[in-house]
């Protein structure tokens, strides 16, 4: 369980993909101008990572290892049409706001690297704990950062008005480089959690005193 | 060596059937769904641009766009007790992040009765604003990109930031819908001109 755990863990600070592993960010600065495009982008992505990396992890001794990557995309690919369609059919207007960014999935660093790295080697259930793990981290940076920019760049959250009518929204932040800017601060937080943990992890005497 | 090649082709061509074999099934049960928001989609456009309408009749193929760039997929003519009311056109064009449509409407006195934006992939928070209806290029009277067409008469300029008010950092998606919003203008009072002259 406790082994569980930790590779569930990971993901969400120690190996977050976006903030320390750096890959898939692309689509991330894209997609985080809205809380809810950040929500519906997140659960589209650990959809496709967990089947994902289920799949492959389930038939990893069946793969030849010289086609491994055209293989790959083949399951990434059809868990990628699955959820559009899904969302096209019973989510509408989410489909229509994140447009092309749910096929852009595909191709999502994020997925071929952790499938890549991860569940080719490892036993189905590891594999299922490790693409949580993924998709929680993602979704919570995802939701973070478009939280900032939605609050600071539109004066609302999940499109409901938040902000006093006097405030005059931050345009900045809705566009790229303030995308880029959140970003970087979202990386430096992460750098400083994970050192605040490691110290805690190393000095527990010195924390309960 | 050739066996590996043919042991490869095998393993690939495994997993493409099964990944063909669930797309299938997934793509079946969600076809009839996906087509009847479709439907109901155009069917609220339609009913929303002419509220007053009670029959719509479709005209397909029967206009065509003048300007480049811009194509007519689609019209309809709205009609109540038998009068007709104006023509409701689906232009598709070129926007910043793709293909748009949209439903303009034309009232018989040669001004719009409105424009809905049926599909647009712009960016979120920026050109997709054009979709939003709580965006507002004019925030004192609420007007929302599309709003502002409302009873504008065919023959405006349709020039952005002239008589069309643009998304903010979005010019080029205003651009692009403005000129959609435009053919279907001319487009559609063409046809009506045509249609009152021919006694129709």
């Amino acid at each position: 369980m406790q082994r569980l755990w930790k590779i569930f863990s990971k993901g969400i600070v120690y190996e977050n993909p976006l903030l320390m592993l750096m890959i898939g960010l692309c689509s991330a600065v894209a997609v985080t101008s809205s809380v809810g495009n950040a929500v519906g982008m997140g659960g589209a992505m650990t959809f496709v990572i967990v089947f994902a990396e289920l799949v492959i992890s389930l038939f990893r001794k069946l793969i030849p290892n010289d086609a491994r990557i055209p293989i790959f995309i083949i399951v990434i690919a059809a868990f990628t049409t699955i959820i559009d369609l899904s969302m096209k059919a019973y989510l509408p207007e989410l489909s229509k706001s994140l447009g092309v960014f749910i096929p852009l999935i595909v191709v999502n660093c994020i997925i071929m690297g952790r499938v890549e790295a991860f569940a080719s080697k490892e036993k189905p259930l590891d594999a299922v704990v490790d693409a949580l793990g993924m998709g929680v981290g993602y979704t919570w940076v995802l939701v973070g950062i478009a939280a900032f920019r939605e609050l600071l760049g539109n004066g609302t959250l999940m499109a409901a008005q938040v902000m006093p009518e006097a405030f005059q929204p931050i345009l900045f932040f809705t566009l790229p480089p303030g995308g880029f800017m959140v970003f970087a601060l979202f990386i430096s937080f992460n750098i400083w959690l994970k050192k605040a943990m490691e110290r805690r992890a190393a000095a527990p005497a010195k924390e309960a005193a | 060596m050739k066996k590996d090649i043919l042991k490869l082709g095998l393993a690939l061509a495994l997993f493409a059937a099964g990944a063909c074999v669930a797309l299938a099934m997934v793509y079946a049960v969600t076809k009839p769904t996906i087509e009847g928001h479709e439907a109901r989609n155009l069917e609220a456009s339609l009913k929303e641009i002419f509220p007053e309408a009670d029959a719509f009749e479709s005209l397909n193929g029967e206009l065509s766009a003048d300007t480049a760039g811009v194509t007519v997929t689609g019209a309809w003519k709205a009609s109540k007790g038998g009068a007709t009311l104006g023509l409701a056109i689906r232009t598709l064009g070129k926007s910043y992040g793709g293909d748009a449509a949209m439903l303009v409407g034309v009232r018989t006195d040669r001004r719009l009765s409105g424009v809905r934006i049926l599909t647009l992939s712009d960016t979120p928070g920026l050109g997709a604003n054009a979709t939003s209806p709580t965006y507002f290029v004019d925030k004192a009277s609420k007007t929302t990109f599309p709003g502002q067409f409302k009873d504008k008469p065919v023959s405006d300029p349709f020039e952005v930031k002239n008589d069309v008010s643009a998304i903010t950092a979005s010019t080029i998606t205003s651009k692009a819908l403005t000129d959609m919003a435009k053919a279907a203008a001319l487009a559609g009072s063409a046809w009506l001109e045509k249609a009152a002259a021919g006694g129709m």
